[in-house]
């Protein structure tokens, strides 16, 4: 780790009680916090010189019934990283949003309403952005299949006969 | 004159890639803008999940498509990383050499971006077929022009045989020497400079608040590339330089990229001539690699694309498949933000340079 | 007249088609990378007669280039709806024939023809530039001899491919507040 991330922890352990620290790599490292302290950890990084938010997004335990949210944010003075995270409820899956830190986070937090299903307070446009009409489970949740969903909604093709429909196909590759 | 509606994109020959923007205009003047992705949206995040970890190799060149690499490197990185594998030293070389042959094609394709909206058709001639001596190099390498899947995790798929160094060292000379043209073509010509100049304005606050990267970023004055600041493979061992403009504008950053392309030459002939001999890759298990489990963990991995940063963030469980894999397309701060507050203002014969400049990339924002 | 028989002006008429014809130039997958260099001076597609267009309205080929998501399948449709007859549909890459890697993505399409009559397919991924020319040098012969009629059978199913497109999109209208 280097000397300013070693600052920077420490400083967050003044604020944050039993803070849990992995060191990933010399310029990476993840902590784990509570969810009420997440905006008070992020503005004190932001503070620190890791102002740049790479990535918000989410990975679905569906087995502990959480999600965890994960901020990463870069330093351009030390090439540090940190990767936040926190874990929410699943069921009841709504956050505080962190726009007013970064302007981006309003399409990630969008992004995340649309495919984890999870909705930030404070953040009142959650209109879909990549998809149109979605009528089934946000996609990026693990119990959604979606295999399934393609061979309902988006049917195969069926190769019981040698013609296929009346089309004819070249072949693009070297063989051709 | 009132308001009146106007779709730029997605079925429109400005466009680059499928994205529209969707405007209201007042005379000549955006008033309003909106970005609409998504029309490119494959549900890769999902698909990776569902594939084991040697299947994704296929699928995941296929999210950005100027510069397929950049992913194949992220994603074998962040698997080295969480199963803490030691790739051989002549494999990193390598990469490095593929990721800067990408660099510069994908550069390449940026002179035909802005030739379209110019009306300067010869950039996009010139371009394209320059392109294409370094998809000849790749062709012959790998077996394929456009998706390579030639990075693997542990290391590269073959070696780079002297035949094939050969190749890459006349191919360099060959576009080292056209370069010049380019100046001659773009640079010093004083349509470019009326319609480039003082056009899609971003000062270095606003770059650094939105978190725009790359060109975009450096265009402002700041020499913030990833490849010195947080150095992965080799960039640390290599002499090479950050060019930098201070104007913030579409002229300043096209010629960033010609300028990146010169240093991008400068690389892979220290990496030819740094390479040592060696193994090209480790095998990462005892029998089928398509069993290959990565042990548990998560990574961030980023690297500096063509357009900024780009990034994966992995996590593993320890099963056969990738349990998450976040992917951070290097453009996403400027073509959601970035339409939304910084494009009303400009003309509409603008947007498209706007646009291209700013390096709007859809697959990757899309994926 | 069924759709295979042709009169004797039409026969003159399509001699005359396959001579000139302009493309779409609509990106809609990844496949749009493999369109400069065969449209610029390496491949120059401009040889054997044929040029992009950049509008639907004077368009006679639809292009498809690669994977289409359920969203860009609307404004195909649309574009498609809006070409002059004779149109002729190509489909390139293997996501257009059956889905291809995307084969269980919950967000592209698998088959082209199920939504639009497709006349020829480029199979792989991704084609060379030369299958391409390969390809659109089959369409003029196809168009010559009376082959290409997926036009004509998107008249005569209608009702068949309208189903198709609505089982899929749940509606071919498109919804957002722009357009309200």
């Amino acid at each position: 780790m280097t000397n300013s991330m070693n600052n920077t922890i420490e400083r967050l352990k003044s604020i944050i009680r039993n803070l849990k620290v992995e060191e990933i790599d010399e310029r990476e490292v993840k902590i784990e916090i509570k969810p009420e302290m997440v905006l008070n950890a992020l503005s004190l990084l932001k503070g620190s010189g890791y102002s740049h938010l790479s990535i918000i997004t989410a990975v679905d335990w569906i087995e502990e019934n959480k999600f965890e949210l994960v901020y990463i944010l870069f330093s351009w003075n030390d090439g540090g990283k940190f990767i936040v995270s926190t874990k929410i409820d699943r069921k009841k899956a709504k956050f505080v949003t962190v726009k007013h830190l970064w302007p981006i986070a309003r399409y990630y937090e969008r992004e995340l309403h649309e495919f984890f299903g999870i909705s930030f307070e404070g953040n009142d446009d959650m209109r879909p952005l990549f998809l149109e009409n979605w009528d089934d489970l946000p996609p990026l949740r693990k119990d959604f299949d979606p295999m399934e969903y393609s061979k309902k909604k988006f049917p195969d093709r069926e190769y019981h006969k040698d013609v296929i429909h009346e089309a004819k196909v070249i072949r693009g590759d070297l063989n051709g | 004159m009132g308001e009146v509606k106007l779709f730029f994109g997605p079925n429109h020959p400005g466009m680059h890639g499928n994205f529209s923007v969707h405007m209201y205009v007042e005379g000549d003047t955006v008033e309003r803008a909106r970005p609409l992705p998504g029309f490119l949206h494959r549900g890769f995040e999902k698909l990776m999940e569902r594939r084991l970890w040697y299947q994704n190799l296929a699928l995941i060149p296929r999210i950005c498509v100027p510069e397929p690499d950049i992913n194949e490197v992220c994603y074998a990185m962040a698997i080295e990383k969480i199963a803490k594998i030691d790739v051989p030293e002549r494999a990193q070389w390598i990469r490095m050499i593929i990721l800067e042959l990408a660099r510069i094609a994908s550069h390449m394709m940026s002179f035909p971006g802005i030739g379209g909206p110019l009306g300067l058709y010869t950039s996009s001639f010139w371009g394209v077929a320059d392109r294409d001596r370094i998809l000849d190099i790749f062709e012959s390498l790998t077996g394929a022009r456009i998706y390579h899947m030639f990075i693997v995790p542990g290391g590269v798929r073959k070696d780079l045989t002297p035949k094939i160094q050969d190749l890459i060292v006349k191919t360099l000379d060959y576009i080292e020497g056209r370069l010049p043209d380019y100046e001659d073509l773009i640079f010093k010509n004083r349509i470019v400079h009326t319609r480039l100049k003082g056009i899609a304005l971003l000062d270095r606050e606003t770059a650094l608040e939105l978190g725009v990267t790359g060109v975009g970023l450096r265009a402002t004055g700041v020499p913030y590339d990833i490849r010195k600041v947080d150095p992965y493979l080799f960039y640390d061992k290599v002499d090479f330089e950050i060019p930098t403009a201070t104007d913030g504008d579409a002229y300043s950053r096209v010629y960033l990229k010609y300028l990146e392309i010169y240093q991008s030459i400068k690389i892979i002939r220290q990496c030819l001539e740094k390479m040592p001999e060696g193994k090209v890759n480790v095998p990462l298990s005892e029998g089928s690699a398509l069993r290959y489990k990565v042990p548990k963990g998560q990574a961030y991995v980023h690297i500096e694309s063509t357009r900024g940063e780009y990034g994966y963030f992995m996590v593993s469980d320890g099963g056969e498949k990738p349990y998450r894999v976040a992917v951070r397309g290097a453009s996403y701060p400027q073509t959601f933000i970035g339409v939304e507050k910084y494009l009303p203002g400009t003309r509409i014969e603008d947007v498209p340079i706007w646009l291209s400049t700013m390096d709007v990339c859809a697959p990757e924002v899309d994926r | 007249m069924s759709t295979n028989e042709r009169s004797i002006w039409e026969k003159i008429a399509d001699q005359l088609r396959s001579k000139s014809l302009w493309m779409l130039h609509y990106c809609t997958g990844c496949g749009a990378i493999e369109l400069p260099p065969s449209m610029t001076s390496r491949f120059d597609m401009e040889r054997f007669g044929m040029g992009p267009m950049a509008t639907p309205r004077q368009a006679d080929i639809l292009f498809i280039t690669g994977y289409l998501s359920a969203k860009t399948l609307r404004r195909v449709i649309y574009t498609y709806e809006q070409m002059p007859e004779p149109k002729y549909v190509i489909g390139f890459g293997s996501c257009t024939l059956n889905g291809g890697i995307y084969y269980d993505s919950y967000a592209t399409i698998n088959r082209l023809d199920y939504y639009i009559p497709v006349d020829l397919y480029i199979a792989g991924c991704m084609p060379r530039p030369e299958a391409l020319l390969e390809a659109f040098n089959e369409l003029m012969r196809m168009i010559r001899k009376g082959e290409a009629n997926g036009w004509k059978r998107y008249k005569e199913n209608y009702e068949w491919y309208k189903q198709n497109q609505l089982r899929s999109l749940g509606e071919v209208f498109i919804h957002d507040e722009f357009h309200e």
